[in-house]
């Protein structure tokens, strides 16, 4: 339990670390992370997956994962990015896909954010609704 | 028709597909009725998850990183990486007079098999209580329909009495004599069509319970006619520790309703003692820190906070009450442990049954000595504070002086008197389970024995005496009766009938 939450704590200081300006820098990421794993120390790898989570979560807040059934032209890709940009401020990366069991429509995902215009996800609000 | 097509695609055309933001979050571990969801943005504490398949969790810790989910329903279907949905709202029950005559789950679903019930208004789980300023004290009895209760430890509206004892010592067997006492009063009132009378409904929230127990309950009350009046809510044992905790607390927002629209309610939560092992489970498994006896720190909040939520509101605020009758087990009556403490702390009153009395044939077994009510003398009828005012002072000197006593024979007369009488109101005091006696048939009873026409009854026959006495009372003398439960106090034209009456029938009994 107590090296749980050493490593947790340990964890949390080195990712306010690898932040510069507000933002991630990868630099020092990679920096933090070899040199914890080449550490010999007892508990690096409960303090190393620790540091990856917290990187992971603020990467996706800051990632936004664009779902279509069918490729996006540039137009409208414009459009969601800049009106992405517009709610979420400019630090802001996108990831278009692809995803045929959509169906048809968009699903846009930040962080726990889920803008889902589907026609799955329309189908099953339906379906829960009867 | 070329007109109607594009009509239409203008219609299509000026359709606009609006999507709402959700907030979803990823299921990282599961288990044991509690998820570690990661995500979930901007979630509320309390507030209701979405786990798919129809199942809802509760989110109860919330960390920096990640949310700890309660899961109400089947956890075994979940799994980790499957996607929560937050709903925005808190957890809710129905609430409302389409529950009565209903048994429910923990999220008011029903289990009875008589379909859907009617969703007129929802109540949140977790409800702050009323304040100091809504409130007012406690003026109006709850007729028990059981004599020691009623003429020692009367229970009024709105008050917090405690049932506590050891296992199969009658604590269930009181709140269902109550339950049926109340289903029969509201019945007469109906019959009689008198509107002053004020309704008591009755909610029974069995935590941790057999389902065969919970079944024999339904079963009795369904054969005194008492559920119409009431509302079940089942949480036995086979339930997750998630909804037992909440059960309660579902139950009270039921009771809650009745209060808010200025009618009364009754609350019966059998058991406590059940209800916070499953909360330290709940707690142990979300990893809380754990106290006295691995129970939780906020165990005494959580049932005082429950037990708040009893009340009676004022005229200005619709005047409804909610009466709560919470039941402790205890261990070879040990009251002095922990939950017991802190629950006898929280109510006005506890009523202490004792498994020695209970094996004496003393039935209901309730200790006198050490059971109190703190409010409900103040709610007590006034003809009932007339004939048992003394009662309890009396039944009391009786214990002490029957123990003094056994060593030896010589005793002067007075003591030997206030014996026989302590002898002949413990027999009077014995009643079988779901028979609830009026309060007038109950005052009338107990003015008889203050007033020395049972000294020259065999304690053997004060059984036979106390039912011919109710039964010449009831089909001769109803009149009289109908005028005590009326005038609600013995005045001296009443006093004088009833001593007509008792005279009159000393004459006839053998």
């Amino acid at each position: 339990m107590k090296t749980t939450r050493k490593s947790k704590r340990a964890a949390r200081q080195l990712f306010r670390l690898s932040m510069a300006d507000g933002r991630l820098d990868d630099a020092r990421v990679r920096q933090i992370a070899r040199r914890i794993a080449e550490s010999k120390r007892r508990g690096t790898l409960a303090v190393l997956s620790d540091f990856q989570r917290l990187v992971r979560l603020e990467r996706d807040r800051h990632t936004a994962i664009v779902e279509s059934a069918t490729p996006l032209t540039d137009d409208v890709r414009r459009d969601v990015q800049e009106s992405l940009t517009r709610r979420y401020g400019g630090a802001l990366a996108t990831a278009f896909s692809e995803k045929p069991e959509l169906i048809g429509g968009m699903r846009i995902k930040i962080a726990s954010d889920v803008y889902d215009g589907s026609v799955r996800a329309r189908l099953a609000a339906l379906e829960s609704s009867l | 028709m070329a007109d109607l097509v594009q009509e239409i695609e203008a219609h299509i055309a000026g359709a606009k597909a609006a999507t709402a933001k959700q907030t979803i979050g990823i299921i990282r571990e599961i288990g044991d009725g509690v998820a570690k969801v990661e995500g979930l943005g901007d979630v509320m504490l309390n507030e209701m998850l979405d786990f798919g398949q129809g199942i809802t969790g509760l989110a109860l810790n919330l960390d920096e990183t990640e949310v700890g989910v309660i899961i109400l329903g089947d956890y075994t279907r979940l799994e980790e990486g499957a996607e929560v949905r937050a709903t925005g709202k808190l957890l809710q029950v129905p609430v409302g007079k389409g529950l009565l005559g209903r048994v429910v789950n923990t999220l008011g679903e029903p289990l009875d098999g008589k379909g859907p019930i009617p969703r007129t208004a929802a109540y949140p789980v977790e409800k702050v209580a009323p304040g100091i300023i809504k409130r007012r004290s406690i003026g109006q009895p709850v007729q028990t329909g059981i004599m020691p209760i009623d003429a020692m430890i009367p229970i009024g509206r709105g008050q917090r009495e405690l049932i506590i004892g050891d296992r199969s010592t009658g604590k269930t067997t009181i709140c269902i004599d109550t339950m049926i006492s109340q289903a029969r009063l509201n019945k007469a009132a109906e019959a009689a069509g008198d509107t002053s009378y004020r309704p008591l409904y009755s909610i029974y929230v069995a935590i941790g319970q057999k389902q065969s127990t919970i079944a024999r309950i339904i079963g009795t009350l369904e054969k005194e006619g008492a559920m119409p009046y009431s509302i079940i809510l089942a949480s036995p044992a086979a339930d997750s520790a998630t909804s037992q905790y909440l059960a309660p607390f579902a139950g009270a927002a039921m009771g809650e309703w009745f209060m808010d629209n200025g009618m009364d309610a009754l609350i019966v939560y059998d058991d406590l003692s059940k209800h916070a092992v499953a909360y330290r489970q709940v707690s142990l498994v979300l990893k809380r820190p754990s106290g006295r006896e691995a129970y939780p720190g906020d165990v005494f909040y959580l049932h005082s906070r429950l037990l708040e939520r009893a009340a009676r509101v004022g005229e200005k605020y619709g005047n409804g009450s909610l009466t709560a009758l919470p039941i402790i087990e205890t261990q070879s009556g040990d009251v002095s442990a922990y939950i017991p403490t802190n629950v006898i702390s929280i109510t006005d009153g506890q009523i202490f049954l004792e498994t020695d009395l209970f094996y004496q044939g003393i039935r209901p077994a309730i200790s006198v000595g050490i059971s109190v009510s703190r409010v409900g003398s103040a709610a007590q009828l006034k003809a009932m504070k007339q004939v048992a005012g003394q009662l309890k002072g009396d039944l009391a000197q009786f214990r002490e002086l029957a123990a003094f006593a056994q060593f030896g024979s010589e005793l002067d007369t007075a003591t030997q008197a206030k014996i026989d009488r302590g002898k002949r109101i413990v027999e009077l005091f014995k009643q079988p389970q779901y028979s609830p006696i009026p309060v007038e048939v109950q005052v009338a009873v107990i003015w008889a024995v203050q007033n020395g026409y049972v000294d020259d009854v065999p304690v053997e026959r004060i059984k036979e005496f106390q039912a011919g006495w109710t039964d010449f009372l009831t089909t001769r003398k109803g009149e009289l009766l109908k005028k005590i439960g009326a005038e609600k106090s013995l005045s001296p034209e009443l006093t004088g009938a009833l001593k007509a009456a008792a005279d009159q029938f000393k004459q006839t009994w053998k």
